[in-house]
């Protein structure tokens, strides 16, 4: 044993003036100063060391894997499935030649793919067949019309049996028909690209919009796959963060942590640990997904043929988006793993977490919510408000940068806001967090959180 | 060069834990702190510790504020024993000696050194949650003392140890206190504290009831005390016929009897030789460390006082 080394107290001027004896007042109390690291690195090293040693994470990151890369080849099973089922396309034209023209162009480019067997007739009339839509006895109309200028204009009135890939190859095979209608015509003017509306849902109605199928999926499908995968590990990691918390008191280690480390350097390096832990789970479930995704064409060639083109998925993950993805999932995690730390260090008993857990939850709900509706509603007022409001922001906002439109100036309000939120969240957490740990068998209220706050 | 708490007060909502809790601990002494379950001494700790704030007063070791010293200046073995349950305790060790600031290395050498004194080497690979009561209380005053703390705080450290862990733990105290290290400890077993420790504090109800070096304690208590074995007889009624003297702790082996001022303990001797007691023991004694603590707390040690309650303040 080695023997006694003076310990040398915090130099004055520190934080804190000499109190006088008997004054031990919280204003005026002297503190010792206590930088970040390295506790807040050895506490952060501990859990995510445990935390990735664990069962729960070798079997939870092999499921989430798992079905990664099955939500990854589904659009080839749902290919797979469709072969052989029959999606039926009504064509009319303004005149007999251009409808015939049309159908078998049409009929012969999208029945080359493999998969769903096209039948394209020439309809009555346009107006039956937006009825026989809504009806559901047919799933999409054509609608061919040779402009003042010689050019063609097609419409898709598709219902929703109708999907981006038929989408495609309509334009495609309009465009086919264009090409033909050049070559049999040879006018003088020169080839002109047809133009091509899409009108979704139903028969009639909808306004055109320029439409590009497979980019606008693609966005879809990644806005999707942000919107859910943010917000469920949030919410699971978070959870880790409380159940974490809960686990140290009800083992009483506790009480060894808070007489080593000071709450702050506690609640942030579990925060850290847990949280690059999460990161690590990410590259583990996402790796597999997308090296399925890159090789997704490769996947459909080789089951439904060489026909078979997949649209790609990851058409419109941009490094932008992926920067966006860490940034939301950062400030996002730092913002709700705060909280959970705090609600859990009021909890005694790992059975209790269940009374934090769904008012937790329902708070980032609500904002992933918001962040599905912005995917299939489009981007309303309230929609951009709730982008820029610091609890909703990394759902919302993800979203509006899949498939909207975001102005730089929103984008930073919104990381500036949760920069903030996360400082105010941080202080009063961990003000909870201090006097939560030592208490035992309370069951936490509104009131015992307000008290802890303010006990500090 | 000592630790002094002064005028120290605690409540919590409506219940006071500390009423003006004032005493002293040399420096490199062995301290008892005592007191009923409820009479503020891990809320003494805890507020030396940093964990919790007093309302009003302070603690001091040697002159400084502990609120201005690092909490490596503490080692401390809380009465609610807790481990990470799941982790190798090897890495428990490594893990609370370096939120001390001890490198890894260091504290990894010195765990598996004071893992070997405990004589629990094979330990060190383990998961905590696999060992019994005993060897997770070696492992957690292991942790308390890793990072060569000068001052001790120990709540209940004999608690659940066999009697060989305990000769084995009142072995490394005295080591300790020879290294220059004070320390205080809280425990019901009043034995062990008149084995180990130079002074005491007995605490109820938030403040201290009697302190000082503890031969200067039982010096002053007032009361005198005579050890008697009688072979065959315990009850000792002869003994009604000594005016001033009575049995204070009955026993089938040794009584003790408690003696007026005026009265000489050879008028005790007497009497029983007078009776043709066949006496096999006879002891002038001061009072026993638990005798002094019921008459100055009105209870045994293990038992609970009633909270106080602040005046003033609404019930609910």
């Amino acid at each position: 044993m080695s023997p006694v080394e003076p310990i040398a107290p915090e130099a004055p001027g520190g934080s804190g003036g000499a109190a006088p004896p008997g004054a031990r007042g919280r204003g005026d109390a002297p503190t010792r100063r206590e930088p970040l690291f390295p506790n807040t690195g050895h506490v952060a090293r501990r859990e995510y060391g445990e935390l990735v040693r664990s069962r729960l994470f070798h079997v939870s990151t092999v499921t989430l894997a798992v079905l990664a890369i099955i939500v990854a080849l589904l659009p080839i099973a749902i290919r797979s499935l469709e072969r052989g089922s029959t999606t039926r396309i009504s064509v009319v034209g303004d005149t007999a030649q251009l409808a015939k023209d049309t159908q078998g162009v049409l009929t012969q480019i999208l029945n080359t793919q493999g998969g769903t067997v096209y039948s394209v007739d020439i309809g009555e009339s346009e107006a039956a067949a937006l009825t026989a839509i809504e009806d559901h006895r047919l799933d999409a109309l054509v609608v061919a019309d040779r402009t003042a200028n010689g050019s063609l204009h097609f419409a898709v009135h598709s219902g929703e049996t109708v999907g981006d890939q038929t989408i495609q190859l309509l334009n495609f095979g309009t465009l086919s028909v264009a090409l033909l209608d050049f070559a049999t015509r040879n006018p003088i003017s020169g080839f002109r690209v047809p133009t091509f509306d899409v009108f979704r849902g139903g028969g009639g109605g909808g306004v055109a919009a320029p439409y590009d199928p497979s980019a606008y999926a693609s966005r879809l499908i990644v806005g999707a796959v942000f919107g859910v995968l943010i917000f469920i590990t949030i919410v699971i990691y978070g959870m880790w963060v409380a159940a974490g918390v809960v686990a140290e008191k009800s083992s009483r280690v506790m009480e060894l942590l808070v007489s080593a480390a000071s709450p702050r350097q506690l609640v942030i390096g579990k925060a850290l640990g847990i949280g690059l832990a999460g990161a690590t789970q990410y590259a583990l479930v996402l790796g597999p997904a997308i090296v399925t995704l890159l090789l997704e064409d490769r996947i459909a060639t080789a089951i439904l043929g060489p026909s078979a083109g997949i649209a790609p998925s990851l058409k419109a993950l941009s490094p932008t988006l992926l920067l966006a993805f860490g940034v939301y999932y950062t400030l996002g995690f730092a913002l709700y793993s705060l909280i959970y730390a705090a609600a859990g260090s009021l909890v005694s008993r790992p059975e209790d977490l269940q009374i934090i857990a769904l008012p937790l939850s329902l708070l980032a709900i609500v904002g992933y919510i918001q962040a599905i509706l912005a995917l299939t509603g489009g981007i309303t007022g309230f929609i951009r408000f709730a982008s820029l409001v610091p609890f909703w922001s990394p759902f919302v906002m993800l979203t509006r940068l899949s498939v909207g439109r975001v102005e730089p100036y929103e984008l930073v309000v919104s990381i500036a806001l949760l920069l903030v939120t996360i400082a105010i969240v941080g202080i009063v957490a961990i003000r909870i967090y201090a006097a939560g740990v030592l208490l035992y068998g309370q069951r936490p209220g509104l009131r015992a959180y307000v008290a802890a706050a303010r006990r500090g | 060069m000592s630790l002094l708490i002064h005028d120290l007060r605690k409540t919590f909502g409506r219940v006071v834990a500390l009423d003006g809790l004032s005493f002293e601990v040399p420096a490199g002494q062995i301290f008892g702190f005592l007191g009923a379950n409820g009479a503020g001494k891990t809320t003494t700790m805890r507020i030396a510790l940093g964990v919790l704030a007093a309302d009003a007063g302070t603690i001091e070791w040697d002159g400084t504020d502990t609120r201005r010293l690092p909490r490596a200046t503490w080692g401390y073995l809380p009465e609610e024993r807790g481990l990470y349950p799941r982790m190798v305790v090897l890495d428990q060790l490594v893990f609370f000696a370096s939120l001390h600031g001890i490198p890894r290395d260091i504290a990894r050498r010195d765990a598996l050194a004071w893992l070997a004194r405990f004589r629990v080497t094979d330990l060190a690979g383990r998961k905590a949650e696999e060992l019994s009561k005993g060897n997770q209380q070696k492992i957690q005053l292991i942790s308390a003392i890793l990072h060569n703390p000068p001052v001790l705080l120990m709540d209940e450290p004999f608690t659940g140890l066999d009697p060989v862990n305990v000769a084995l733990l009142r072995e490394t105290f005295l080591e300790l206190t020879d290294d220059g290290r004070t320390l205080i400890f809280s425990t019901h077993q009043m034995e062990t504290v008149e084995a180990m420790c130079e002074s005491i504090a007995i605490v109820d109800h938030g403040r201290v009831v009697v302190g000082g070096p503890l031969r200067e304690v039982k010096r002053t208590s007032g009361r005198r005390i005579v050890r008697l074995s009688v072979d065959g007889d315990h009850r000792l009624a002869w003994l009604a016929g000594v005016p001033g003297a009575r049995i204070l702790r009955p026993g089938i082996d040794r009584t003790e009897i408690e003696i007026d001022d005026g009265v000489e303990p050879g008028a005790v001797l007497a009497a029983a030789v007078g009776a043709g007691a066949r006496i096999t023991h006879f002891e002038v004694a001061e009072p026993s460390l638990e005798q002094i603590f019921i008459d100055n707390v009105g209870r045994p040690p293990g038992d609970e006082p009633s909270p106080v309650i602040s005046a003033g303040e609404d019930a609910a």
